[in-house]
Order: C-alpha cells, then structure tokens, then sequence
C-alpha cells in the first residue's frame, strides 16, 4: 500500500508540475472579462508556473508560487529545519502524535534522498492520520456526545465519527467524502456506510425542552444545517441571510430558503425526546460485531436442529444484533414537506413559498437533476464549482501553516481577507480537482514542498517585516491543539491507547462539573470517569458533553460543538498553564514520562537527553542541559527533604508505581517530566 | 529579546501583592496570535462614552422568577380570581406547548401581599423583606421582554443577544470591550449557586458564559465551591509553593533560551501566562475564604454566608472580586421555574436571594464600591398572569412570559428608586416603555462606557454586535 500510495501521490505532484511546467490553457482575457465578479465566485484557473529566479529552491509546484512572491518581496526563503525538527514537524501535523525515539532514529540513519517523502508516506498510512484529520472535520461537522440543549442528554452517533475516521485513512476522495455525508441515504441502493455517513447532518444541537414548538425548532434545524453545508463547502455565511438578504454577500434572503428547501423534509420530529438515537437512526454492527455476525451466520447453516445448537447460535445472533449500536441518520419524508421565506428568521411568519435551489452567483443545478440533497451535494462537487475545492485546500493549508492562504477559512466572500497567494490558491484547487480529490496527495504535496520544510526560526528581520507569516519566508510555528497537546504528552509517557474508534470514553475531569449545570434527571448530570485502557485513548474519543465539554480541552480553545467551526483561535491564558502544570492527566503523563525515561538507564545527563528529546526532537543545548540538571537537582533535594510529598506526588493518577523502588528519585524525575511538557518549544508545532 | 527579558525580569520582581495593574503585562495579554490580532480588538480597550461603571455584578435568576407575585401587583386582579383572561389581551399570541392546549386560561392573582417601600415608594412583595429595605437603590424595571419562549432559547438570547447557540456571551463582549483591570484574576467570573427549590431545575451551559468566536480568554472563568476554586489551581498533592516556584524559573529560564533561539514572541507571552497562573494560585484561594471578613458583614449577609456555593456566600465573593476589579461577575441562581407550586417553591427561592442581594448592595454601598458596579438582578423571562394546572386558593403555576417581566438594576451610572415601564392591568402585555433583552444589554453596555454600535467583532465577514442590528439605551434609567 505505501508504494502504491506514493506512486499515486509522486504521480500527481508530477503530472501537476509537468501540466503547470507545460501551461494549461490558461484565458487571460476570459479571467479579464469576468473580473467584476468577487474572485471566490468565479471558477478556480489552472495558473501558470511564475518564473523565479532561484531555480535550485523549489521541490514541487507550490514552492514556485511561494518563491516568486519572496522574490518580488525581496526576501529570500529560509534554510530547511533540521532533519529531526522536520520528523517531528511531519509527524505532528498529519498524524496529531510525535515520531517515536525509534521513528526518529530510523529516519535519521535514512541516507536516501527520498527519506522525507517515505517518512511522509508511511504517517499517511498510519491509522493515526485518520483521526488526526477527522478531528479538524469533526469541529466543522460540530459533533458531540450530547444533543446540546436544555437536557442535553447522550447521544448516540459515534459510528459516524468512527466512519469520517475509516474513510479519511482509506483516503474516500473528497467528492464522494462530500456527497456520502450530505445525501448518502439518496444514492441508488445506499450502503450501511453511506446511511451513517450522513450523521454529518445530524449532528446538529436538538431540544426536547418542555414546552417548545416543533415546527420551530425543526426550522432551525434546517438554517443550521444549510448554515454548516455554507460554511465547510461554500466557505460563506449564509447564516445571515436567514433573517434578511445577506448585507456583503450576493445571497438574497429567497436563496437562502431555496437551500432551506433541500433540507426541509428531514423525517424528524423536532423535539428529540430524550433519546438516545432520535429517528432517523439506524443500528449499524462494529466491526467486530460484523465479523462475529458473519461468523454466526455460518455457523447457523451448519448447526443441527435437534442437538438445539440451531436455537442456540439463532439466540447468540439476537443477542449481538441487540447490541449493535444505534446511529442518527438522514431521510426525507416521503412527502417533501412546503418551504416558505422565513420573515425575519422566524418560523411562525412564512413568506412566500420557495422551490429548492441554489443562489444564482454560482453555477447552476444541471436542469434535468431531482431538486434533492442527492442534486446539491453533487453540485457542490462539479469541477466547475467555485469554491468547494478552494476551501477544502486551504482548510489543508490551514492545518499545515496554522494559518490559510485565505486566513478566514470560515470566510471567502466579499469581505474576507483576499489570499495571501491567490494562484497558489488557484493552484492548489485545480491540482486537486485533477488528482480526483484526493485528500492524501494533498496533504502530500503541501507538507513535501520546499515550503513547508524550512526552518521556523524567526529573525528581527522576518518578524517586523511579516510578523504573521503570511509571505512564507519561513517555516510553520504555532500552539498545538488542545487535543494534539494531551496526545502527545500520552504518547511521551507511553500510556497512549492506540485503539481506533468505539464508544466515547470519559478520562479524568474534575468533580462536579456536569453537575454544576445538568438537570438531575439528565442522562448526563454524573460524571464517571473511566478505568483503565479508556483513560489513555486519543482525544478525539473524549465524551463530549455540549453544555459542559471536556474542560481541560476547552481551555486549550476547543470549540463546544454546537455550531460548525472550522478555524480555532489559540489563545495564551494563564488557565491554560494551570492545565498543564496541575490537571492529573498531565500530572500522570509526567509520572509515566519518567518511569520511561529511567527504564532507558544510562547516566543521569544521558537520561536528560532522552527525556528532552522525546519532547524537542532535539539534543539540549550545553545551557539547556545545565538548567535541567539544577532543576533535577534541586527536586531530589526538596523530595529528600520531604519524602511524604514524594509519596504524594507518585499517587496522582491511577497509572501504578512497579518498579518504582526510591521514591525521592522518582517524584523528581515527575517533576522534571512535568518541566518538560510545560516547555513552549513542546507545545508548539515548529 | 531584550524587551522580553525585562518584561520577564519585571514579572519576576513583582509577583506579590493584590492590586498591581502592570499595563505591560495587560498590553501582553491582548497579544495573542501576535501579528493577526484583528485591530479592532486594540480600540475596544478605550471605552467609547465616559463609563459609569467599572464593572458588573449580575445575579441571574435562571428559571424566570414571576414578577407579578414579586414586582408588578396588580391587586385589581383579585377580584378577578379564576375568571378567563380575555382573549382581546393574549391577542392570539403563541405559548408554549405546555398550555397552548389548556382549555381555560384562568387568572391567578398573586397571593403574597405587596407594599410601598422606602421614600421612593417602590412596590416589592412580602416575600423580599430585606431587598425592601434597598428599595431607593434600585431601579425596578417592570417591562422587560424577550423574543424566546423556552429556558434554553431565552437564556441563551438574554446571555449572547441570540437564541441560537454560537454568540459570545455579554461577559464575554465585557472583557472584550474592557480588557482585564487586574493582573491576578479572570476578569470574567461565574458563581453558580445551590438553591432551594425543586433541584429539577432548568440546566445551565457552558455556551452562557462562552466565547463564542471571540478569542477563548475572555471567557468567564467558573470559580467552584468545590475542590479547587478554579479549575486545575491547585498544585497537584507533593508540589510545595516553593518547588513550584523552583520550577517555574527553570521553565522561565528555558523558554527564554527557545526565545531567544525561536524570535518567536508568542513564547514571552507564555513565559507571563505562567507568572501570572502562579499569583492566580496565591490571590484565588485568599478570595474564596472568608477569615478575614468581619462580624458584622458576614452577618449582613446572613448564616448562609457560611455555606460555599450558597447564594449568600456567592455574593460575598461578587463583592470581594469587585474589590479586587474583576469586570463581570455572573451569579447564577437556578430553581425559579415555577409551573406548578408557585406560593411554595418562590418563596423558597426568595428565601436564598433576598437577605443576600440586599446585603451585597449594602456591603458595595459602605465599601464605595456601588457607584463604580452596575448590579443586575433578574432571569429569562417572567411568568403568565394565568394559571397553568389546577388553580386554588392558596396554590398555583406559571407558565413562561416573555412579553413583560421585571429585572432590577442598581449602582453604577442607574438612576435609584424608580419604577420604571408599565404593563397592562393584566400584566400580561407591556402598556408604557418597553425595554427589550437588546435595550436592556445595551444599557449595560453604556453604563460601563462601551457603545453597543461600536463594541463589534469581525467574524465570517460580518461584524457581530451583542445587540446584533437593535437595541437602545434607555437613558431615562441612567442617573
């Protein structure tokens, strides 16, 4: 499979370069003609290659695009990182985990030329990138746990997100990707996967507050989900038009409900009823649970009637379909129910009545298409659409650089920022269209450029004359994600669960803060943390409660889920330190950093060294190495002066002491465990 | 690099006492993302109009206390016990599911006895003898009224401006439009409070005191009476003060090595984020204990003061982080859904508020503290004039009101002892100076100096407002 993937992706950067070298045909006066029209609305050029003047720089075609503006800047790219800074760069940014030491060194002792594209290729075969990307599609997607409102009780829908996992790390192209989530249940003789891909429209915050007007909030609903789709596809705000014509944007208010219209016909009720899988749902079998379903199913054709085997395999059979979990899904009313233009928003005063459609600015639905979801999502991924490959590579950019080339990736309408490298941009959707949305080579392209791989230094220079980046001069530098930041400091201490996908899991939180805001009656007013393997799994798995999500995550910018975000801030606060100085589940991970750090032997400077890179991917600097033995140093003193404290400190957590014999040596080795995932250079991509 | 060091030095030299505003560390603060912080967020730190009040008290009522039982009496009613409220005043307007389908819409006059209070004369009900006593303090705001229905949609609209989930809330936009006034402590705090009534009361969320698409440190920081009193403050068991100290030089020492190799600022910023988290650890738990309050002042507020996480206790604490010039502190108070045993479950819930919300305008008033804080005391929307279930005597339920309700305002830049707006005879309709939840915020807004026009954040390409394209500020409750 890796040659086979780096084949298709070497296949496609090349065939790009090559088509870019060779110039498609590229209508200048067309482009000229139409020049009135927004830039987003108008269909993405294959640009040619800009000229440069440092010919040796540039590795793929980005790297052209990139250059040329440094060029016309007068500036000059930076040198690449260091070959373990960009391991540690690669593996972060496509798989959300750091190289192990053993990763590391494998690729360090790599003498081919090719290294860095097969270390690329085997972190986009590794099972972990699908979860790393399905956590940026799962806050656009607005999964949660919960239904959101009032009661906010359990949800069930996690095979969806298991789905968006397994289809990222089979690498579904993004068209399909696309019109499986939006109108899966319409394809012609619908799959199990394709139904439960829709939970992407599902996903939406419900009620089933006493008291409150279905056809309201099934209204809502629909702006919500036409909201969403306009955000991740369009990378507009249609929300605004939704109450009034949209003020910047060339979307009347009529538009707006012709889109309403698509998804009006939803077969739900309005008010969730407290359930778990308010319909439509369907029960959808694990994999596990398929094999074992397969494997009884065999067993019933031969089991013999008389022994009663028969009736004991069929009983077998019903108990494990019973337990199949159950998933929120997509599908319309037999009957499409009447759209109408909300005044105002407002669902108790409809306007006139709308047909389904989409807004004139862009191109039209082909005439002869079913006015259905099957139609728009289909629309949405026609080669002459606008936009949706525009925000999806820059959404791609975004996770790479930290920041788009369009820096508002929620935003490509008339008052977003323009890009900072609009052929690049142009570039980047056509390339993608051209590889068959393919989301791997993608990612491929972007992180093997000559762009991606310089060094993240920052000069005075570079920093007053583009202090954000947006020229590219140099390489990515910015906070982790809260998720990314628990996950590697679990993969440091080597507590990390690999296992992909299941029911949520509740690692430690603090008491008492469901609680504070649940009705008791709620099915999630009590927290109870889980034991055990559950503890250490990514955090993509964490249960997320909307009116009170995982706290620790939150503090780190997490959005709550309840509506589509496809752009995080970082912020730097001091609660976030408190996160990472006190919360257990850092605490723990310096515990289990330590107990791997002492495993390794060796002198104490070797034992530095070790624990420093497994952070930094780097050996510390003669400076560096002498403040953490002083530090060492100084914890040994205070726990030899304290010895209880050490006690104390080793009983955080429920990871067990084996093998831990001195207490003193080992709480000061927590403690500068502790030091190290509170380094910035650890939290940061760089 | 060696503006950073300073800075670091500075923080270093200074990390002891309450009360030190280093307006460096505040303009590192706002430096987030350094180099794509929308410009608008620098201006918002100016107060557009000159403030009345440096901050805000807010004590929220989630559940939507009945103001015609509390603020609004209509004694005519009385005579009018159990007859149908005319449907010339419901004029077709929607209720919710819970008695749209009741067959008769029956007048419940309110049981409790009202009387004139203080020299303005304010009308409060017997179940609030000790706010009685405040009564020239407040301003009594009789026709408040919302768009939303239902708990969650009302809370939501009166705590974000939307009913939709996603909006910053106005503590939030507070901070925002503020910036923070002390270098120790959120400046956003949330007090949620145990009440009395039935504990079936309506959930809270998180999205109350969130951010929305605002940067994330302006969000309303919880302060629990249980375990630590904000999340994650506690040193973890074995870690001394001291071995923190020593740990956090190191770590300072280190990150101003990657500093200075890196030239990436964002790292000096974090190297102050984790000074200041170490004074939060010191000045925190010094405000949540109570040891150094006198006699007569815990009494002021009453026995309850000494239960963390009562109401009582809560608003000593809003009055100890004014003190210490935390912007907005949000109270919550849950337990005043009152559809069904009214008389029983209000009085009960009076009984948490009442002694301590005058104690905490007494205690702001003798501190000098009420002329410089804006207190809002109210919840999401009122209660109906007609009875929901079964109406006796002595006994009755209410269902949600939007269309009229009462808040109270008091201090900074409010005009004390009016009754402001009047609703119909059958408080169910608003007859005189309606303020809606958008003039109500907007009001807020200005006290504090801020124009609800202009406090704007650019998100999507649109700039978001509180108040998105309404509201008013209603200049005759301003002094």
């Amino acid at each position: 499979m890796h040659a086979d993937l780096a084949r298709r992706c070497n296949n496609t950067v090349r065939v790009l370069t090559a088509v870019w070298l060779a110039a498609l045909p590229v209508c200048q006066d067309a482009a000229a003609a139409d020049a009135a029209v927004h830039w987003a609305f108008r269909a993405p050029r294959a640009p040619r290659l800009p000229r440069v003047q440092a010919r040796d720089w540039p590795r793929n075609a980005i790297d052209y695009f990139v250059l040329a503006r440094l060029e016309v800047e007068g500036l000059r790219p930076s040198s690449p990182a260091d070959r373990a800074t960009l391991a540690r760069r690669a593996a972060i940014t496509l798989t959300g985990l750091p190289p192990s030491p053993a990763q590391l060194r494998a690729f360090l002792a790599d003498p081919a030329p090719d290294a860095y594209e097969r270390l690329v290729d085997r972190l986009l075969e590794s099972p972990a990138y699908g979860e790393h990307a399905a956590r940026y599609w799962l806050d656009a997607a607005r999964y949660g746990d919960t239904h959101g409102l009032q009661m906010d009780n359990m949800r069930s829908i996690w095979p969806y997100r298991d789905w968006v996992i397994q289809a990222l790390n089979d690498n579904l192209p993004f068209d399909r990707f696309t019109v499986w989530q939006l109108a899966g249940d319409l394809l012609p003789g619908a799959t199990a996967a394709q139904r439960v891909a829709t939970g992407f429209q599902r996903c939406n915050v419900s009620t089933n507050e006493n008291g409150a007007i279905p056809a309201e909030f099934r209204a809502r609903y629909a702006i919500d989900r036409v909201s969403t789709m306009g955000t991740v596809w369009l990378g507009l705000t249609t929300g605004c038009a939704a109450c009034h014509d949209h003020k910047y944007d060339p979307l009347s208010q009529t538009e707006f409900y012709r889109l309403v219209a698509f998804y009006n016909s939803v077969a739900e009720k309005g008010l969730n009823e407290d359930a778990l899988a308010p319909p439509p749902a369907i029960k959808v079998p694990t994999r596990l649970q398929e094999a074992k379903h397969r494997r009884l199913q065999s067993l019933l054709a031969t089991a013999s009637e008389e022994t009663g085997a028969k009736r004991d395999v069929l009983r077998q059979l019903r108990r494990l379909e019973a337990a199949f979990p159950w998933t929120m899904v997509m599908r319309d009313l037999s009957r499409p129910r009447d759209t109408h233009v909300l005044l105002g928003g407002r669902y108790d005063r409809p306007g006139r009545q709308v047909e389904p459609g989409v807004p004139a600015v862009l191109p039209p639905l082909p005439p002869e298409a079913p006015r259905n979801r099957l139609a728009l999502a289909r629309w949405l991924v026609d080669p002459a659409h606008p936009l949706t490959a525009r925000v999806t590579v820059n959404r791609i950019w975004q996770q790479h650089f930290g920041t788009g080339l369009v820096r508002t990736s929620e935003d490509f309408g008339t008052r977003s920022q323009p890009p900072s490298h609009p052929a690049l941009l142009d570039f980047l959707a056509t390339a993608f269209l051209h590889c068959g949305w393919d989301l791997k080579a993608m990612h491929r392209a972007v992180v093997t450029s000559a762009t991606f791989r310089q060094s993240s230094r920052c000069t005075p220079r570079l920093r007053e004359r583009d202090p954000a980046n947006r020229l590219l001069a140099r390489g990515p530098r910015f906070r982790l994600d809260a998720e990314v930041i628990r996950d590697v400091a679990l993969a440091w201490s080597g507590l990390l669960v690999g296992e992909l996908g299941g029911p949520s899991v509740r690692p430690y939180q603090p008491a008492g803060l469901w609680e504070a805001v649940s009705y008791p009656s709620s099915s999630t007013a009590h927290y109870r943390r889980d034991r055990g393997r559950a503890l250490y799994r990514r955090s993509l798995y964490t249960f997320w409660k909307r009116t009170a999500p995982p706290p620790a995550l939150q503090l780190l910018d997490a959005p709550t889920r309840e509506t589509c975000v496809v752009r995080r801030l970082r912020s730097n606060t001091p609660t976030a330190a408190l996160v990472l100085l006190n919360d257990v589940q850092f605490v723990e991970a310096a515990r289990g950093m330590a107990r791997r750090t002492r495993r390794q032997g060796g002198s104490t400077q070797d034992q530095v060294r070790f624990a420093f890179l497994l952070v930094t991917a780097r050996d510390p600097t003669a400076a560096e190495l002498e403040i953490l033995l002083d530090l060492l140093d100084r914890y040994r003193q205070a726990y030899r002066r304290d010895p209880t404290a050490a006690a104390q400190l080793l009983d955080v957590g429920d990871l067990d002491s084996d093998g831990v014999r001195d207490d003193v040596i080992a709480a000061a080795w927590t403690m500068l465990a502790s030091t190290l995932l509170n380094l910035a250079e650890t939290i940061h991509q760089h | 690099m060696h503006a950073a060091e300073r800075l670091w030095r500075r923080h270093f030299l200074s990390r002891t006492t309450l009360g030190i505003g280093t307006a460096a560390l505040a303009g590192l603060l706002d430096r987030e993302n350094p180099g794509t912080a929308a410009p608008t967020a620098q201006r918002a730190q100016r107060p557009h109009v000159p403030p009345r009040a440096r901050r805000v008290i807010y004590l929220f009522m989630s559940g939507g206390p009945s103001q015609i039982d509390l603020f609004d009496p209509k004694p005519n009613l009385l005579e009018r016990f159990d007859e149908e409220l005319p449907e010339s005043v419901r004029m077709g307007q929607r209720l919710t599911t819970m008695t749209a389908g009741q067959r008769r819409f029956p007048i419940a006059p309110s049981r409790f006895r009202f009387a004139q209070h203080g020299q303005s004369g304010a009308w409060i009900s017997e179940l609030l003898p000790h706010l009685s006593t405040v009564a020239d303090e407040l301003a009594i705001v009789r026709t408040v009224h919302t768009d939303a229905i239902n708990h969650d949609p009302a809370i939501t609209f009166l705590q974000t401006g939307s009913q939709v989930p996603g909006r910053p809330s106005l503590g939030s936009w507070v901070s925002y439009g503020l910036g923070s006034a002390n270098d120790q402590l959120p400046t956003f705090a949330v007090l949620q409070s145990r009440w009395s009534a039935s504990l079936e009361a309506q959930a809270l969320s998180a999205r109350l005191w969130g951010t929305g698409f605002l940067p994330t440190r302006h969000a309303g920081v919880a302060l629990r009476s249980e375990g630590a009193p904000v999340l994650y403050l506690a040193d973890p068991p074995g870690v001394s003060r001291a071995l923190r100290r020593d740990m956090l030089d190191g770590l300072a020492r280190l990150n101003q090595l990657h500093l200075a190799d890196s030239g990436d600022p964002s790292v000096a910023d974090r190297i102050a984020q984790y000074e200041l988290a170490f004074r939060m650890q010191d000045a925190i738990p010094q405000l949540a204990n109570f040891a150094d309050e006198p006699r007569h002042i815990l009494d002021l507020y009453g026995p309850d003061v000494q239960q963390p996480g009562s109401f009582a206790a809560n608003c000593l604490l809003a009055r100890r982080l004014a003190q210490h010039d935390v912007r907005f502190i949000q109270v919550f108070i849950r337990g005043w859904d009152h559809h069904a045993d009214l008389p029983r479950d209000l009085a009960l819930q009076c009984r948490d508020v009442d002694q301590a919300t005058a104690a905490l305008i007494r205690d702001l008033r003798q501190h000098g503290l009420l002329e410089e804080t804006l207190v809002v005391w109210g919840g999401e929307f009122g209660r109906t004039t007609y009875c929901q279930g079964k109406l006796t005597a002595g006994d009755y339920g209410r269902d949600h009101h939007p269309r009229c309700f009462t808040m109270l305002l008091a201090g900074g830049g409010i005009r004390p002892g009016i009754s402001y707006g009047q609703t119909d005879e059958f408080g169910y309709n608003i007859a005189d100076r309606p303020v809606h939840i958008h003039d109500l915020n907007a009001t807020i807004l200005h006290c504090l100096g801020l124009d609800h026009r202009r406090l704007v954040f650019r998100f999507q390409g649109r700039d978001f407002r509180l108040t998105d394209v309404h509201g008013h500020v209603v200049r005759e409750l301003l002094s």
